[in-house]
């Protein structure tokens, strides 16, 4: 009888098998990249707080509601101070939000969110998703280490534990706050699969233990962490350029019958990722399209007619729910939310910046176009040059300021510090970081100066030029992903450049893409990975004495000071940035000598520490505004305030 | 089936049922209960001593040109607390146009003495141009009758 049964349910379960085994190829490549997915939920759910961090959130919170009842414009503001908050746009009367591609997404969590609702305490759904994640992720772990038994033990104390120290400080969870915390899942999830992707990208050059490394690191070292349960876009568009470059990867390398997708789908889908982040941002996304397209089709295989036909088809399709988005709410299908007029004069964060850049070249040659040109040619040719210009105006605005402001650059990259500039939006508090000092471990990438410098003194000019030639057009996976990492980095600085620094950026969040593309540039070096083989340990010590230790100095500090929020962020800041300049110097010294190597690992492991000791400090000290998802979190936090 | 596995099957099954059983539709227990708020604002306090600062401080934040005001805590001697009287601590700097009060929950189990604190704020830098300023400080107490427990004058230090 049991037999039969057994029998009957067989094909099914083989079925469930195989779709779990597709599920993990095509979204976590294998058991490493599920780990880290798990891990980054349940390493960015210990610090997720409920609420709204920046109030231009409040926008896409409210816009969220009415796009769950089923409407694009937005008639009420649940959330926030009213409808007037930074990036709610008016078309025809009507008020719209933006990021539409972003709600789309989060809308299966709120569903999620409220079918558990109807059956479970909504407290506690938070708790046992975490505790469930734990118990997932203690099993997967196990596995891969070869301690199956042990895993699955620890992993479920772990998440039990947890789920019961929550239940016994649990609060009720307003349903109010269902579409926030589905905003924040979904860009959770968003930042889960980015780690995940960056593994994938160092995987398949050098092996699982370094593609972990790099995701760890990404999540838990670098401000992505910060921004892993704030709802914005970066998350997404983190997680989408990393996407790019592993699709960019695949498409250079050898034909695999093997694999999902043939050199070509690849190549595809890199650019219908960037097709489906349009709909996210459009000014970002042409960002990344002009990096692809750039290095993509000079150092293609192929160009031909087919393969160019399927680029284009894909990236049409994927450019379908920005065009109908765009179409729906301002009647143009290029024209979208974040180009529409403000709703009641605040400008958002796509406010233009600053204006007086170099004048554009429209008249002299819209004279000489219609002179030789008949009327119905040069009235084209003059629409495309001029949306043309209008779309590369940034990035001259960028080469601008590069060339007139470079104190600009200096406090993007380098030292933030106090600006009179900004002091009014934060309250006086001086806690926008530069990239350096948010992230210390970025401060490594010095040393490719250092390797192309040395490359450089081998080589003279001419030959230089024609090793290039060739290299290129036998640009291996690597370096055609190195190409766009760079083109595309070196876009975002320039776009965001002038706008930079601004109100509100904590991180420098503009450039947040800026930080795994440093860690896949840092892994990339050889040195580098030589470092990681021979002296991890040394770093994964220095790592974890740095946070528990170093984190504990910090709270210590900071109580004993009686600091500020400002001042403990420009303690952070200036630790960081001397722990960037150490491993900047060390890692520069590695590529020189093999002698500097432990030192070097040290100085990575300490600049890891700070990036971390910011990220947690930040989710359980600095920053508090709503209940923590865990409230055992939130019951830790409070300890650690009350300090 | 080896141990862990059952290990694993029963904490998830005891973190489900947990959840559901606190849940809208069995709602067996109810794990999620708000902080009780009952009748807050209603009893009595009798105030056998008050000992509030004389002196109060402004320091200069590091790296960042802002002001730290920082209030020293002022410490009541309570006894026979009856109900749950709200106590407003309140500090006012007409100099500087600023007042800032926090609000202290008391209940039986705080007989003794009990500290109330203002937490510290920030002031932008070019709010503060003085050397000091004159302050006034006071205690309330918000119960079944309002009355002033503690009214006095505080000097505000500013330092760079």
């Amino acid at each position: 009888m049991r037999l039969a049964a057994g029998r009957r349910w067989e094909p099914t379960r083989r079925r469930l098998a195989a779709a779990r085994a597709l599920l993990v190829r095509v979204f976590f490549g294998s058991g490493h990249g599920v780990a880290l997915f798990l891990g980054t939920l349940a390493f960015a759910g210990l610090y997720w707080r409920v609420g709204v961090f920046i109030n231009d959130t409040y926008t896409l919170a409210n816009a969220f509601v009415s796009l769950a009842e089923g409407y694009l414009h937005v008639d009420e503001a649940v959330y926030g101070p009213g409808l007037d908050t930074p990036g709610m746009v008016v078309s025809e009367g009507q008020v719209y939000g933006r990021n539409y591609g972003q709600l789309v997404v989060s809308l299966p969590f709120l569903w999620a969110m409220e079918a558990a609702g109807t059956v479970a305490d909504p407290g506690l759904v938070l708790p046992l998703a975490w505790g469930l994640v734990a118990v997932a992720l203690g099993a997967t772990s196990g596995r891969l280490v070869g301690r199956a038994t042990a895993g699955r033990a620890v992993g479920a104390v772990c998440g039990l534990a947890v789920f019961l120290a929550s239940a016994a400080v649990a609060r009720p969870l307003d349903p109010v706050l269902f579409p926030v915390v589905a905003l924040q899942a979904a860009t959770l999830v968003a930042t889960a699969l980015a780690a995940t992707t960056l593994y994938r990208l160092l995987a398949r050059p050098y092996g699982d233990a370094v593609g972990t490394a790099a995701g760890v690191l990404a999540v838990t070292a670098t401000p992505m962490g910060f921004w892993a349960t704030i709802p914005k876009r970066h998350a997404f568009t983190v997680a989408l350029v990393l996407g790019v470059c592993y699709a960019l990867y695949r498409s250079r390398e050898p034909a695999d019958p093997e694999a999902l997708l043939p050199p070509v789908g690849f190549r595809a889908l890199a650019y219908g990722l960037v097709g489906l982040m349009t709909w996210l941002h459009g000014g970002e996304a042409f960002v990344v399209f002009l990096a692809l397209v750039v290095v993509d089709v000079p150092t293609a295989p192929s160009n031909d007619v087919r393969s160019l036909a399927v680029l284009a088809g894909v990236f049409c399709l994927s450019l379908v729910p920005f065009l109908v988005t765009n179409t729906l709410i301002a009647g143009d299908p290029l024209q979208p939310p974040r180009m529409l007029p403000d709703y009641g004069g605040v400008v958002g964060e796509s406010g233009s910046g600053a204006g007086g850049e170099a004048g554009g070249s429209g008249e002299g040659s819209g004279s000489f176009v219609t002179a030789v040109f008949p009327p119905a040619v040069a009235t084209t040719l003059l629409a495309v040059s001029d949306r043309v210009g209008t779309l590369l105006h940034p990035f001259r605005l960028g080469l601008w300021v590069v060339a007139d402001k470079p104190d600009a650059l200096l406090s993007t990259f380098v030292r933030s510090g106090y600006s009179d500039r900004l002091v009014g939006e934060n309250l006086k508090q001086a806690i926008n970081l530069s990239v350096a000092e948010a992230g210390p471990l970025v401060g490594g990438v010095v040393a490719g100066v250092a390797v192309l410098t040395r490359r450089a003194q081998r080589v003279d000019g001419r030959e230089a030029v024609r090793e290039f030639r060739s290299r290129l057009d036998a640009a291996g996976p690597a370096r055609t992903t190195d190409a766009f990492a760079a083109v595309c980095g070196l876009l975002f600085v320039l776009v965001y450049l002038p706008r930079l620094p601004v109100h509100a950026q904590v991180t420098a969040r503009y450039l947040l893409v800026l930080y795994p593309l440093a860690l896949y540039g840092l892994v990339r070096l050889g040195p580098l990975r030589r470092v990681l083989a021979d002296h991890w340990q040394t770093g994964l010590w220095t790592w974890a004495g740095g946070v528990f230790v170093g984190g504990q100095l910090f709270v210590v500090a900071v109580a004993a000071g009686s600091l500020g929020r400002g001042s403990a962020f420009q303690l952070h800041a200036l630790a960081g940035l001397g722990a960037a300049a150490l491993f900047a110097v060390l890692a520069s010294a590695s590529v020189l000598t093999d002698r500097a190597d432990r030192a070097t690992a040290l100085a990575a492991g300490l600049a890891a520490a700070l990036g971390t000791n910011l990220v947690v400090l930040s989710g359980l000290v600095y920053f508090q505004y709503g209940p923590y998802a865990l409230p055992a979190a939130g019951a830790v936090a409070d300890l650690l305030s009350a300090v | 089936m080896d141990a862990s596995r059952l290990v694993v099957y029963a904490s998830v099954a005891l973190m489900v049922a947990l959840t559901v059983l606190s849940g809208p539709v069995v709602g067996a227990v109810d794990l999620t209960t708000p902080v009780v708020h009952g009748a807050v604002g209603e009893g009595n306090v009798t105030v056998e001593s008050v000992e509030a600062p004389a002196t109060a401080r402004i320091d200069r934040g590091l790296q960042s040109e802002s002001y730290y005001l920082k209030v020293p805590d002022t410490r009541v001697r309570a006894s026979s607390i009856t109900g749950k009287p709200v106590v407003s601590y309140r500090i006012e700097i007409p100099g500087l146009n600023y007042t800032r009060s926090t609000a202290h929950f008391l209940d039986s189990d705080d007989a003794g003495v009990v500290a109330f604190s203002i937490a510290e704020d920030t002031l932008g830098s070019d709010r503060v141009d003085a050397e000091r300023y004159g302050g006034r400080i006071r205690l309330v107490v918000r119960g079944t009758t309002e009355w002033v427990v503690y009214e006095g004058t505080v000097t505000v230090e500013v330092t760079e």
